[in-house]
């Protein structure tokens, strides 16, 4: 299946996330069936791609940010933007659900604490569900 | 498993130096070392943080590479850091092919065997993320962990493909190539003493005739002008100045002296009834010079 440039998938970022224009227009956005890539490189068509760059969005009934991309952009965001403290980054990093109310619009948002882009959460009626890969989720034995 | 470890370095005696010492760095345990990814965070916020942590460090002269001296959890990979992609566990010799290649992000670079992403990443960091670079691996579930390492660090100018490296084609030329072969393995020893299986002369050879065919796939996807890294974690001649002297006769390309940051010797000038003339142009790196493991570098441009 091609990869199909769509880079009208920035606007999602600029409009859910208050992302500034020029963070991403360094990125082209590539659909390939339900899922859509940003990549940064000199873009060249050549056959046989598996993937390129990043996984940026999933489709489904609304899209999903995906963590890893948030993670490079999502400094930049100015709303739909979660600051946690201490004890609630590391509930969030394992994964685990937080009830609070946060000044946020309900939907997918992005998770912050101190200087780190902790991914994607999805925030509705006052609990923020973590929505870090299990493969990034801290572990009881790590620090 | 020590001794038959030794026995089987044996036959390295007369090209390794100080051959004793190389013995007995087999027998001790290899350090990890680690790189900043300065993509997503500032070297002086990473090595500060990791420190309040209880990790001692040493940098190695100005690179960006750290031996983890001691570490306060069983692997250096379980922190909240690595989780965010900070840093990449990389050893100092798996960083020397990279070097000598020096991507910039005005390359179009062609990372053959690219899995699992040590030195793919590295590229992409020192191009800032722009340029270009196709990483190719035959294996899909190393596809699968190289596009994992991606996805942690935060690499956005890769384009992954899963292609036979001896005779696919990329479909473009590249200004630069690194072709990190599949080999034997034995400068990895350290890593893994238990898993480590040793190869006879016979498959050396073989092994050496499947990197010629890359080396030669390599040479037709080279742009002129273009230069080829073309490194092993493996001592024997026949991975090593036996594929470099093929490419040198019968693709025409030109050995270049390379200078890299980190002890090494040159590469050796014989083995049994093959000479290396251009083996000063070649690169060793020995786990006893710095604690490492081993590799072998060799650069070669298309005039």
């Amino acid at each position: 299946m091609p990869f199909l440039q769509k880079n009208e998938y920035r606007e999602y970022f600029m409009e859910r996330f208050g992302i500034p224009w020029e963070i991403l227009e360094k990125y082209i956005f590539l659909e390939r069936g339900r899922k859509i890539w940003a990549f940064s490189g000199k873009y060249l068509e050549i056959g046989d791609i598996e993937l390129i760059g990043i996984k940026a969005l999933t489709k489904g009934r609304v899209l999903k940010p995906s963590t890893a991309f948030l993670r490079i952009v999502g400094k930049r965001a100015s709303k739909n933007v979660i600051r946690l403290n201490y004890k609630e980054m590391l509930l969030f990093m394992k994964g685990e659900d937080i009830e609070k109310s946060f000044p946020v619009e309900p939907g997918y948002v992005i998770v912050v604490w101190e200087e780190d882009v902790l991914g994607c959460g999805f925030y509705k009626n006052g609990v923020l569900k973590s929505q870090i890969p299990s493969k990034y989720r801290m572990q009881d034995s790590w620090i | 498993m020590e001794e038959k470890a030794i026995d089987y370095f044996r036959k390295y005696e007369s090209i390794i130096p100080d051959f004793e010492r190389f013995l007995a760095s087999l027998l001790t345990p290899q350090p990890y070392w680690l790189r900043v990814n300065t993509l997503k965070i500032s070297t002086q916020k990473l090595i500060e943080r990791l420190l309040q942590k209880g990790f001692v460090l040493e940098q190695f002269g100005n690179l960006n590479a750290y031996k983890i001296i001691e570490k306060p959890v069983k692997h250096p990979g379980a922190t909240l850091e690595y989780s965010l992609g900070y840093y990449y566990i990389q050893d100092l010799s798996s960083m020397a092919p990279v070097l000598a290649l020096n991507p910039s992000n005005e390359d179009t670079v062609l990372d053959m065997a690219a899995a699992p992403g040590s030195k793919t990443t590295m590229m992409a960091e020192l191009m800032r993320n722009e340029g270009l670079i196709v990483a190719n691996d035959i294996n899909f579930n190393r596809i699968k962990s190289l596009a994992g390492n991606i996805e942690r660090l935060g690499i956005t100018d890769v384009i992954l493909t899963q292609k036979d490296a001896r005779v696919a084609s990329f479909g473009l030329k590249f200004s630069k190539i690194l072709l990190d072969a599949p080999c034997s393995g034995e400068g990895v020893y350290r890593k893994n003493p238990w898993g480590f299986k040793g190869v006879n002369e016979r498959q050396h050879r073989y092994l050496g005739m499947q990197q010629m065919r890359m080396f030669k796939n390599a040479s037709n996807h080279l742009e002129e002008g273009g230069i080829i890294v073309y490194s092993t974690c493996t001592y024997h001649p026949y991975e090593n100045e036996s594929v470099v002297k093929y490419a040198i006769e019968k693709l025409n390309l030109a050995p270049i002296k390379v200078k890299i940051p980190i002890p090494h010797t040159v590469g050796v000038d014989r083995w049994k009834d093959e000479t290396y003339e251009f083996h000063e142009d070649c690169i060793r790196i020995y786990p006893h010079m710095v604690d490492t493991g081993g590799m072998f570098i060799a650069v070669l441009a298309k005039e």
